[in-house]
C-alpha cells in the first residue's frame, strides 16, 4: 500500500482508540467530536479501498479475494461500530469504539502485509 | 436487549463473530484441501460466535441459557483445540481460530468466553432476584 496513506491510517485508528478508552475511563458517552472521528477514520477506510481498486493492477499474487474481504471487513467493523457509539449513551459507546479501534489496527497491518 | 457493559460485550462478540465469518469464509473457499480439519474448526467457531451474538442481542431467557452454552463451546474449543494443535502438530498445518489456545488472535478467543460466562451469569443472577 502507499507507505504515506498507510501511516495516515494507523495514525487515525491510534488517535481513535486511546480516544475512545480516554472516554471510557472519564464515564462519557461518545461525543459529536468522537462520533466525527469516527466517520472520518471510516471515510479514510474508504479511500484506501478506492486506492486499492485504482492501483490493483500494478500488484503481483495479491489475492484479490483476501485484501478485499480484509478492507470490507474492517470497513463494515468500523461502520457498525460507530452506530452502536451513537445509540449507546453510555461509557460503553466509546468502549465499543475502542474494541473496533484495536481490531481495525491489526487488519491494517494484515492489509499491508498481503499487498506486499 | 442489554444497555451499558453487557451491550459492549455484545458488540465486541459481533466484531470477533464478522471477522471469524470473513476470514472462515475465505480459507474454505481458497484454501480448505491444504488443511481441512483446522478450516472446518475455523468455520464451526465463527457459527458460534455468530449465534453467540445473536443470542446476547436477544437477551431473553431461552436466548440466555443458548448464550451460556455458546459461550461454554468456544472456550472448551479452544482448550481442546489448542491442546490438540500442540500433540497433533500435523492437523493442524495452518491455523484455526483455536489452535494455540487463541495466540494467533491476541488470546481473544480464550478471553473472551470467559468475560461472557461472567456477564451471563450475573446478569442471571440478578434477573432471578428481581
Amino acid at each position: 500500500m502507499f507507505t504515506v496513506f498507510t501511516i495516515v491510517l494507523y495514525a487515525a485508528t491510534g488517535i481513535l482508540t486511546l480516544w475512545s478508552i480516554v472516554e471510557t475511563i472519564r464515564n462519557r458517552p461518545a461525543g459529536k467530536a468522537l462520533l466525527g472521528g469516527a466517520a472520518l477514520l471510516l471515510l479514510l477506510l474508504i479511500v484506501q479501498l478506492i486506492i486499492s481498486i485504482a492501483t490493483f493492477g500494478s500488484t503481483h499474487d495479491v489475492d484479490p479475494l483476501l485484501y478485499f474481504g480484509y478492507i470490507i471487513t474492517a470497513i463494515m467493523v468500523m461502520a457498525l461500530a460507530g452506530f452502536w457509539a451513537f445509540a449507546e449513551l453510555s461509557r460503553w459507546g466509546p468502549g465499543v469504539l475502542a474494541a473496533a479501534g484495536l481490531t481495525v489496527i491489526v487488519m491494517i497491518e494484515r492489509l499491508d502485509q498481503i499487498w506486499q | 436487549m442489554h444497555t451499558g457493559p453487557g451491550r459492549a460485550l455484545t458488540a465486541v462478540y459481533g466484531v470477533f463473530a464478522l471477522s471469524a465469518t470473513a476470514r472462515a469464509g475465505y480459507q474454505l473457499i481458497r484454501e480448505f484441501d491444504v488443511a481441512p480439519i483446522a478450516y472446518s474448526l475455523s468455520a464451526l467457531a465463527a457459527v458460534i460466535y455468530i449465534l453467540a451474538t445473536v443470542c446476547l442481542v436477544i437477551g431473553n431467557r431461552v436466548s440466555h441459557r443458548i448464550a451460556v452454552a455458546a459461550c461454554a463451546i468456544e472456550f472448551l474449543g479452544v482448550i481442546v483445540v489448542g491442546i490438540l494443535s500442540h500433540t497433533h502438530p500435523e492437523d493442524f498445518a495452518r491455523p484455526s481460530v483455536w489452535s494455540n489456545f487463541g495466540s494467533g488472535y491476541g488470546y481473544i478467543p480464550l478471553l473472551l468466553p470467559l468475560i461472557g460466562l461472567w456477564w451471563l451469569l450475573r446478569v442471571g443472577r440478578r434477573a432471578s432476584r428481581g
